[in-house]
Parts: structure tokens; sequence; C-alpha cells
């Protein structure tokens, strides 16, 4: 990257009605058709009459497939208007980080709905076998983002770590059983064993998939990171972190984001072939100008440095998880104060905190545009 | 005594959940949610009358969270953002504490939600502790968290006169915060004194059973100072306690086994947890512990609804297997 501040995606992008319903075989109003419509015109996005004639066509698995090619697409193209540096397709594709992955892997079976907070649920598996790679899961889905997207491309994969902490244990918990008498040693033995099967079996064998079809950078997500910070745990995280990119000739980064910043610190520096940590600090911010002491929710960026990380920081300055549009000069302000904290410029991508799923397409591609205004008004500065 | 109860909140049944989510994009009405809460919470009671449990609950499904009715209805808290609630994948809304606590005029009436308990059976109500309730909040407000603490239990004393009056039988004060402990030193035996200060002004003439329920972290870390808590019942986890450091207390209260894990999907034998709950029981009972209740480690609302389901039968089972072999 040639310039100060590239900036970047980090996450799934929202899921237009039409590619909702249409992917449910639903049939469309006029309304949502002519929304659609308009969302490709404003993106410059050609042949919008055969597309809009795929979308009144009837219910087909043909249609579906397309229709999924068609949203990412748009999402590709919504990211580089809004003047991306670094991009992907909004994970169109993808039902949802953990449920995609879950339903591509042999052995895990879904139980039900497990809540998350509030009125928001996940759909949480068990794995009652040993892992199996079914068929790969993101290759066809970076090939075509890799044809159709004109600036570079990072590619989202939900982290081995993270899929075994949401994950119901019931294989290897069991067999386990009556070997380790002590439950919590029991738990974490199976917890363990878990992780490197289906590092070996399932995301070593996809991410060579990807490096293979030609993916240069792949973002290993791990929101679960710091779930149980005892040091046991921080290290086996680590130690799955680094085991998963090993070897590869690709570029890694982590992201991790609504977490325990201070704990994650003390581990990042022992990660290993990890070029980027993208993290959530918008969300802990207040919104008035300036650098310095008003930009408290940037605090822990100190901790990485403190504790010796050496890589480059994708330094969220866009809440995902409120509509408030950033003003150009409130990102410009997080990322001087970033840059200060770091004292080199050069290691700065600025990015959103996580991804934007949770706000409509024109909150998220009005927040995108001034992320994009605020880096380089933060260029000016040097 | 061989008893057995719920320890917390109950999953919502996929009926509910959907009706939740429907209600969230603006697909159904009040009313509707409303009907779906009220069926759901009627089946939850039903579950646990027929497993014969002690003590039931109402499944606390309208608790968005462990700490929301004392989020929402308290003046001086602000909801605040997402947190992770210990180390699971569940999060909360952090109390955020800005002007002198006090409870609203006009609480929400359906978090302590009557209506589909039955009349013959005794009623069990579940409360976050005083010591949890500080450490989880964000305090801008009292010089420290000890002050923070002795207030919010005024008023939970407040709340536990008010479902007494109600007719609950049974007040659980849940405390996962006073054992976990994954990476702090130690709490030195001084703060664990303090904490059981703050219970005793919480519980204090509450005319119902009481029992303070530990949960994510080691109960042994605690003793001997938590056997001098005031209150009936100790609770422990048995999936993150070090029994054997159990073995040799003089308990003289009741001890909550959290035998069932409700953590993990895997649904547990009944044979092995009878064999457990009795190497437990012989070494503990000839201490003076009057009372045990079998029941899952901490909320159900960990597992999906079928998988909880089959958890209270599991409960139910293993305390009538004990009581046939304790109790006569």
């Amino acid at each position: 990257m040639g310039r100060l501040f590239p900036t970047q995606e980090v996450g799934s992008l929202a899921k237009p009605t039409w590619r909702v319903k249409g992917y449910r075989g639903e049939r469309l109003t006029k309304e949502e058709i002519a929304e659609a419509i308009g969302w490709g015109r404003k993106l410059g996005i050609a042949n919008l009459d055969t597309f809009a004639k795929l979308l009144r066509r009837k219910d087909s698995a043909k249609k579906r497939k397309t229709i999924l090619e068609w949203s990412a697409k748009y999402a590709i193209r919504f990211l580089e208007t809004a003047g991306l540096d670094i991009v992907f397709d909004g994970e169109q594709w993808r039902s949802e980080m953990y449920e995609h992955v879950a339903r591509n892997i042999g052995g895990f079976e879904f139980l039900g709905q497990v809540k998350s907070f509030d009125f928001r649920y996940f759909n949480k598996a068990a794995c009652t076998r040993k892992p199996v790679y079914l068929r790969p899961f993101y290759v066809e889905e970076f090939a075509f983002t890799r044809d159709n997207a004109k600036n570079e491309v990072k590619v989202p994969f939900t982290g081995p770590y993270t899929i075994v902490e949401w994950t119901f244990n019931e294989y290897y918990e069991k067999r386990l059983h009556g070997k380790v008498a002590d439950f919590r040693q029991r738990e974490f033995e199976a917890k363990r064993d878990f992780i490197f099967d289906l590092m070996a079996e399932v995301v070593r064998p996809e991410i060579g998939k990807l490096v293979d079809c030609g993916a240069k950078w792949i973002q290993i997500d791990e929101p679960a990171a710091t779930t149980d910070q005892t040091d046991d745990e921080m290290k086996l995280f680590v130690e799955s972190f680094n085991e998963t990119v090993k070897g590869f000739n690709c570029a890694f980064s982590l992201h991790n984001c609504y977490s325990n910043y201070e704990v994650l610190a003390k581990y990042a520096c022992e990660l290993r072939n990890c070029c980027q940590l993208a993290l959530e600090f918008a969300n802990r911010d207040g919104k008035q100008l300036g650098t310095g002491n008003v930009r408290s929710g940037y605090k822990e960026l100190a901790s990485f440095e403190d504790n010796g990380f050496t890589g480059n920081y994708g330094v969220g300055v866009i809440d995902v998880h409120t509509d408030f549009v950033e003003p150009p000069q409130l990102v410009r302000d997080r990322v001087l104060h970033a840059a200060k904290i770091i004292d080199d410029p050069g290691r700065i991508y600025v990015s959103t905190d996580c991804g934007l799923r949770t706000r409509t397409w024109e909150t998220s591609f009005q927040k995108l545009k001034n992320m994009v205004l605020g880096a380089e008004l933060a260029r000016m500065a040097f | 005594m061989i008893g057995c109860y719920a320890t917390g909140i109950f999953p919502r049944p996929k009926e509910l959940v959907s009706i939740t989510r429907d209600y969230e994009r603006g697909r159904t009405g009040e009313a509707e949610l409303d009907r779906a809460f009220s069926d759901a919470t009627s089946r939850v009671v039903e579950a646990q009358s027929s497993a014969g449990f002690s003590y039931v609950t109402n499944g606390m499904l309208r608790w968005q969270d462990p700490l929301r009715p004392f989020t929402e209805n308290l003046n001086g808290v602000k909801i605040g953002g997402l947190a992770r609630w210990f180390n699971n994948n569940t999060f909360y809304r952090k109390p955020v504490v800005t002007g002198d606590l006090s409870w609203k005029k006009r609480a929400d009436p359906k978090v302590a939600d009557i209506e589909h308990l039955p009349e013959n059976l005794y009623w069990k109500a579940i409360l976050p502790a005083p010591y949890t309730l500080a450490q989880l909040s964000e305090d801008n407000l009292y010089k420290n968290k000890t002050e923070l603490m002795f207030k919010y239990a005024r008023l939970l004393r407040e709340r536990i006169k008010d479902l007494t009056k109600q007719g609950f039988k049974y007040i659980q004060l849940s405390d996962p915060a006073l054992v976990y402990k994954p990476r702090t030193a130690k709490m030195s035996r001084e703060e664990v004194k303090t904490v059981g200060e703050a219970l005793k002004l919480a519980v204090a003439g509450a005319s119902a059973r009481t029992c303070l329920q530990t949960f994510f972290g080691d109960f042994s870390q605690i003793l001997p100072e938590v056997m001098g808590f005031p209150v009936d019942d100790l609770g422990v986890d048995l999936y993150e306690t070090d029994v054997d450091r159990l073995k040799g207390y003089k308990f003289g209260k009741g001890v909550a086994l959290g035998l069932v894990d409700s953590r993990s999907s895997l649904v547990e034998k009944v044979g092995e947890l009878v064999a457990v709950a009795k190497e437990i029981i012989k070494s503990i009972e000839g201490n003076g512990a009057s009372a045990f209740f079998v029941c899952p480690n901490c909320d159900l609302e960990f597992l999906p609804w079928e998988r909880a389901f089959e958890k209270v039968r599991v409960v139910s089972r293993v305390a009538k297997r004990l009581r046939e072999e304790f109790d006569g």
C-alpha cells in the first residue's frame, strides 16, 4: 500500500431485501425491485435490465445462485464507490459468520437457537463426531470477488478458536469421559483437541484452497478470543492462530472486537505472521472533536504498543452499532490520535469497528464515505 | 432433606424466539409478544411442576439479561453498552450509575410475573446478589464499589420484601462475580466478609428461605468466610469447584448442588450424577448440612429449549434417586 492511512472494510454488510427474499424464493414487490435498480444506478452497475428481469423471474436454484453473485457484485461496488482501498463482498454469500461455516463441516449438528442478547439469538451447533471437510465454503465467493473487484481484496475467515468456542463440544468431551477426572481439565483438553482437529481437517485445507486460488491476504476473525481470559486459554488462542496460518504464502491479520483489549494486548506480540490487528475503538469513544484526553476510547491501543506488538493496526473509527454518521473531522481526529499513540502513521489502516451488517445501506454508505474523507483529512496533516 | 429446583433464566422456546424476532423487526405487535411470553411461561412452569421441583420459578423469560430488571427499573441508572456475561458468548447491558439509586415508582410488574405460578406449589424468585450487581456496574457516583454494593443491598431488601409479600417462599441471590476470578488475585478474607455484611442487609428479616448461588467459579475460594453468610443455603457450581476442598467444612446450612451443566449440551447420566452427589452429601452431611438441593449449575438459557428441558428431567430424576437413598 503506497499511501498513508489506507481504508478498509472488516466485515459484513447488511443483505438488501432483494437478496434476502430473492434467495428465499419469495416474490419481490415493485418497490423492492425499484430499490435494487436505484442502488445499481448509484453504484454504476452495468446490465441492470438483465438484473431487473432476473428479479421478476420465477424461483429456481439457478436464480438463487445468480442473486448471490449480483449481491456480491453490488457489495463490492458499494465499498469501492465509497472509496475504500481494501474490499471484499460484504459477506453476501454467507448466512452469518458462524452458521455459514458450521453448515459446511461434517460432524456438526445444529441444536437450536441460543440467546446472544436481548432478542438476538444464534443457531448453535454441537460437534458430535470428528470434524470432516465436506466442501469448500469460502473459495467460490473469493474467486468471484477476485474477478470482480478493482481494489485490493482481503478475505474474512472465521477462526477456529471462535468456531469451537461457539459450538457445544460433545464429541471430544465424551471421548475424554472417565479419562480425565477433573472436569475443568477435561473441558480444556477437549477444547484443545477440538480446535486442533478442526484446524487440521477443515480450516487449513480451506486456507490452502484460497491461497491456491490467489488469496493474498486473509483476515482471521476471532471475536471469541478473550471469552475466557485465563492464561491457559489465551495461550491456547495464540497457539491456534499461529498454527492456523503457519506455512502459507499469504498475509494474515486478526480481527477482534467487543473484547477485553487489556488482556488481548498482553498476548498479541506472541501472534506470529499477523500483519495487522483490526480492532474496535469507535464504540468506546466519545463524539467530540480533538486528540488527546478526549479520545478515551483509544486508550487500550497504547497497551498493544506497551506490550510489544510491532505489526500494523486496523483502527476502528466508525461505530457500527449506531446510526450516528461520524463526520470526517471526527474520523480525522481519531486517526491522528491513534497515529500519536503508535508514533508511526505508516502502521495505521483506517477501518470500521466491525462489519456494518446491522446498519442500512444508506447509513453504511454515508459512514464509509466519511471514513474515506476523514482518512484524506488525516493525510493532509502529514 | 433432598429437594430440587432451577437456578436461573430458562431458554425461550422456539416459537417465542421466532415471535421476539418478528417483534424486533416490526412484524408483530406488543399484544402478540405478550401472549407468546405468557404461553411460554406456562410451558416452563409446567416443565418444573411435572418434574416435581420443590420450588418453581416463572422461568424469567422476559428478562433480557440477569441484571436488566435493575438496569431498567432504578432511578439513577442508565442502560449502557453491551458487555460480555463472564466467559460466555452472551451479553448484558452494563448498568451505568449516574445518580442516587432508588426504585422507580412504576417498576415493570412483568419482571416478577406470578400469573402462571400455581398456588399449590412453592415459588422461587431469583435476583442478582449485591456484590455481582456492583461489580458489573459502571459507577460514576458512589465513592467505591463497596458503597455501591451496600446501596444495591438496600434496594434488594425492598424488592425481597415485596416478593415475599407476593408469596415467594424461596429467594435466590445469584453471585457469579464472587467466585469468577480468572486473572485477578484471590479476594481477601476481609473482602469476602464485607460481601457477607451486604448480604445480611439484603436478606435481613426476609420471611422466605434464602440462598446465595455461586457459579462460573470455584466456591472453595471463598471458604471458610462464606459459611458465616446469613443465608439458609449456599449454591455450588460443581463444574468449576474443587470438590475435595469442600470436604471437612462444617456447613451448618443447606447446599444447592449445581450437578447439571447448563453450558454443555451433553445430557448427563443420572447414575453418574447420583454417585457424585452421594459422595459429596456423605462427606459434608455429618458436618451439619441441613438440606441438599439438586439443581443446574447456572441459568439453563445457555442451552436451546429442548436440551434444557431434558436437563430439567435429569435434575428431577437425580433428586428422586437421592431422596430414596437419604430421605427413605
